[in-house]
């Protein structure tokens, strides 16, 4: 079984890295981690927050759309090529393509990941900013490229290419607007409205539990147990989301 | 023993967003033995790569039972024996040839010898010896088809599929198809494979299977499905001085050359034994048989004025 | 069939296994709030200021500031949340307003919020003084900028001069007007706020506010010329050791030019042996 996850993967992997989106995706988080330099010439003061603020910011936007593009080309182009024909008729559970596939997209992330926070250390580290707890905020963010990857393989299984981006990044967004729902489940004179934003609320990942780049560039204390509990939050979460696909892999019909 | 078994299967797909059903395959039993070569012929649309997908388990059928090696086809353990070229291969195109086939090696499990091993032998064997450190997006139409065929052999498959593997070739490429398909039998496996190029199955075919309109119309040995009778012989002669002769008809007419057709083996007989009283020679004597070609148009003709398509109301009734 | 239970099996503990997670993820949840809410960690603390947003927005800095209006309402709607003022002249001086200075609510509900809730008036000030800068042809923010000094912070002057400032728009509320005229009166000017409301009695068209200016000048009539009478009629009695015995006494010795009348056009009444001098109608607004 491993086998041939780890082979699945490592083709996605190569794939992944002979793609050209990748550059261009990893050229544009570059220029703009770079560009905080010229931007914090503006400001007086904050200069350090700027710089801080922005490179997390690269890191998060050039992360999801790396891992909604990417994840969602190499899982779809997959099936809508065919090439999974070939594949399938091999001894390989469905579930074991689907598990290989988002393993060779969370190495992909990693490499990303791994390259922008390289460049943006090295700037922070040139200028004497550099924060070890950065670390840690980066973390975070590739724990949310990894959920955010399980949710673009899920809808690759589920619908078309362009329909799984859409949703895909709707829910990037809606992840990362959940409090709102929270709110409104409090000011909602019904009953039912009130469960259903609850239901809402609780269902629908909750990208937050990854964001603690405020935190961090301000230099609060981070509560105990905080990082902790987003792991286990992104392993659960994710093991609900690639079990469903694999749910939905194991009967589709490859037409 | 049935390497491959299809029991009364049905099939229909829905299109996105419609409620109408159509019916690709309607109660189709097909049974493939051992060591044989199958010819798996039909029209476009008829259905052929839907039985092959479902011999695969890529689909699932509505009814009806797959089974390979006369186990549940669903069992993904019975893919080792299996190997299967799909049409018109869409292949990574990021990958060159050997890594495509290392790739496929790998997946079943096997180690770093006996792959590079196996990848140079069949590279060596679909004629891309030379070609395998090139990236597949270079590759020409054919060469994709052969990869792709190597891919299909990359474990030694007892039952080997093939959909459409002489389509995209040019003649000296079918005849390289061919011959590893003539191959895979003398080495005892079984070979399972579509086409619509009809002349390459009457000579490489054991069996032959008709697929029209979702139902197979004949089964068995090119001999069992055309050869049954001899309706006319044509009879080519030269030097016929005058017209007359004791039976037969005269179908063309070039210099002092004609071409006779009778229609019974006793016309043929008597018009041999008068041929010397004519002055004329004879050039030769064919037997009309009626080939693949002419069962295939005619079942498919037979077949045309029926409408492929039935609605939800009908289906319940079947 | 046996392999159709297989798979019927199989697909059972997947929905299990799903529904499972889902529970995990939701507990998980749960102790992640519980964390933020003891923790001193501040969503706020992430917004960026204005001037940033706006280069970010992509020239939606005006659904922008909708947007973060909107959120800081019910955001500051929520009592749960106890520290919720920490930043408030951030998200509406720094954040919204300069997203889009010319949107007047955020700074006029922003400028509420700090009153009444944080209970910061020159918080409050600052905010609205930015909004009379940010929009010289609208006359509220001067107008609520006065209100408040006259309302909570009972700073009369003050609040005459935001109201001056607000007369100065073309176009504005009569109410403004009124309310100039009457911090005169609050400030203890009653001359001047008699002068205020006698030029809007005179020049107003409008029946209602007609009426209301002739109650503020009648009150302040009585008080200025009751004010003026008794001044008079104590430094009669410095300069004579005796009350006058009548107020004509008062012309004669050179203390008034004129006496004034009521403004029932009456004399006002006046006691020799006390030398009190009183009016002899009832105040209409009786202050």
């Amino acid at each position: 079984m491993f086998i041939r996850i780890n082979a699945i993967a490592l083709n996605t992997f190569r794939e992944a890295i002979r793609h050209r989106i990748l550059y261009l995706l990893l050229v544009f988080a570059v220029a703009m981690i770079s560009f905080a330099q010229i931007l914090s010439l503006l400001t007086v003061g904050s200069e350090e927050k700027i710089i801080k603020d922005f490179g997390l910011a690269s890191i998060d936007v050039f992360g999801v759309l790396t891992a909604v593009f990417i994840g969602i080309g190499l899982v779809s182009r997959e099936i809508e090529r065919r090439t999974v024909y070939t594949l399938l008729a091999k001894p390989i559970h469905r579930f074991e393509f689907v598990l290989g596939k988002y393993t060779g997209l969370a190495l992909t992330l990693l490499v990303n990941t791994c390259v922008m926070t390289a460049w943006f250390f090295l700037i922070l580290l040139i200028k004497g900013m550099f924060d070890l707890r950065l670390v840690v905020a980066v973390l975070l963010l590739f724990f949310q490229f990894l959920l955010i990857t399980a949710l673009a393989v899920l809808f690759s299984c589920l619908s078309t290419p362009i329909l799984a981006s859409v949703m895909t990044l709707a829910l990037y967004v809606i992840g990362h607007l959940l409090w709102s729902l929270d709110l409104l489940a409090k000011r909602l004179p019904t009953e039912t409205g009130k469960v259903l934003c609850r239901v809402l609320y609780y269902l629908l990942p909750n990208l937050g539990n990854f964001d603690i780049k405020g935190e961090i560039v301000h230099g609060l204390a981070i509560a105990p147990g905080r990082i902790l509990w987003a792991t286990v939050y992104l392993l659960v979460y994710g093991c609900a989301i690639l079990w469903t696909a694999c749910a939905v892999f194991e009967r589709k019909e490859l037409q | 023993m049935a390497v491959l078994d299809l029991l009364d299967i049905h099939k229909s797909y829905r299109s996105h967003l419609s409620i109408r059903k159509y019916w690709i395959l309607r109660g189709l039993s097909l049974s493939i033995r051992e060591g044989e070569i199958f010819g798996y012929i039909g029209t476009n649309g008829a259905g052929k790569t839907t039985t092959i997908k479902l011999a695969l388990g890529l689909i699932f059928p509505d009814q009806g039972s797959v089974r390979l090696f006369g186990e549940d086809s669903s069992k993904v353990e019975l893919r080792r024996r299996v190997g299967f070229l799909p049409e018109n291969p869409y292949l990574y195109d990021y990958l060159t040839g050997e890594e495509f086939l290392d790739f496929h090696a790998r997946l079943f499990g096997l180690d770093r010898a006996t792959r590079r091993k196996r990848v140079k032998d069949l590279l060596e064997r679909v004629g891309l010896g030379n070609r395998g450190d090139r990236q597949l997006r270079h590759y020409s139409k054919g060469m994709l088809q052969r990869i792709g065929l190597a891919q299909a052999l990359i474990n030694d498959p007892e039952l080997v599929v093939l959909d459409e593997p002489m389509s995209g070739l040019d003649p000296i490429g079918r005849r390289e198809v061919r011959d590893i398909i003539l191959d895979l039998k003398a080495r005892g496996r079984t070979v399972f494979f579509s086409t619509h190029i009809l002349s390459d199955t009457e000579t490489i075919c054991d069996r032959v299977g008709l697929l029209v309109k979702g139902a197979l119309k004949a089964v068995g040995t090119i001999d069992e499905l055309v050869s049954r009778d001899v309706p006319y012989w044509e009879v080519a002669l030269q030097g016929v001085v005058n017209g007359n002769l004791p039976c037969g008809r005269i179908v063309s007419r070039r210099e002092d050359r004609v071409l006779v057709r009778v229609d019974s083996q006793g016309d043929l007989h008597r018009l041999l034994s008068v041929l010397n009283g004519h002055g004329a020679r004879l050039v030769s004597v064919t037997p009309a048989r009626q080939s693949l070609e002419d069962l295939f148009i005619r079942e498919a003709r037979a077949a045309s004025p029926r409408p492929a398509r039935i609605d939800e109301g009908h289906v319940h009734q079947n | 069939m046996a392999a159709s239970f297989v798979l019927r099996r199989r697909r059972q503990i997947m929905a299990l296994g799903v529904i499972a997670c889902l529970l995990g993820a939701i507990f998980v949840q749960g102790r992640i709030e519980g964390l933020k809410r003891g923790a001193a960690a501040h969503p706020l603390l992430y917004l960026p200021s204005g001037k940033y947003l706006k280069v970010m927005s992509l020239g939606f800095d005006g659904l922008l500031a909708d947007l973060l209006y909107l959120w800081s309402i019910q955001y500051y709607g929520n009592y749960d949340i106890k520290d919720r003022y920490t930043y408030l002249e951030r998200i509406y001086d720094q954040v919204i307003t300069e997203l889009d200075p010319h949107y007047l609510d955020p700074y006029l509900v922003g400028a509420l919020i700090m009153t009444a809730e944080a209970r910061n008036p020159e918080m409050a000030l600052r905010l609205l003084d930015k909004a009379v800068r940010a929009n010289p042809d609208q006359w509220l923010p001067a107008f609520e900028a006065g209100f408040l000094c006259y309302n909570d912070l009972h700073d009369y002057t003050r609040a005459a001069s935001y109201f001056e400032m607000a007369l100065r728009v073309p176009g504005v509320h009569p109410l403004v007007r009124r309310f100039y005229a009457e911090m005169y009166n609050r400030a203890g000017d009653k001359r001047t706020s008699l002068k205020e409301w006698l030029e809007i009695y005179q020049t107003s068209d409008d029946p209602y506010a007609h009426g209301i200016a002739w109650n503020h000048v009648h009150d302040l009539k009585v008080d200025v010329d009751l004010a003026d009478l008794t001044g008079a009629v104590g430094r009669f009695r410095d300069r004579e050791k005796r009350a006058p015995r009548r107020l004509q006494e008062l012309l004669t010795s050179g203390l008034l030019p004129a006496l004034p009348r009521d403004p029932e056009d009456r004399d006002y009444l006046y006691d020799s042996q006390t030398g009190v001098v009183r009016y002899g109608g009832g105040l209409v607004l009786g202050r």
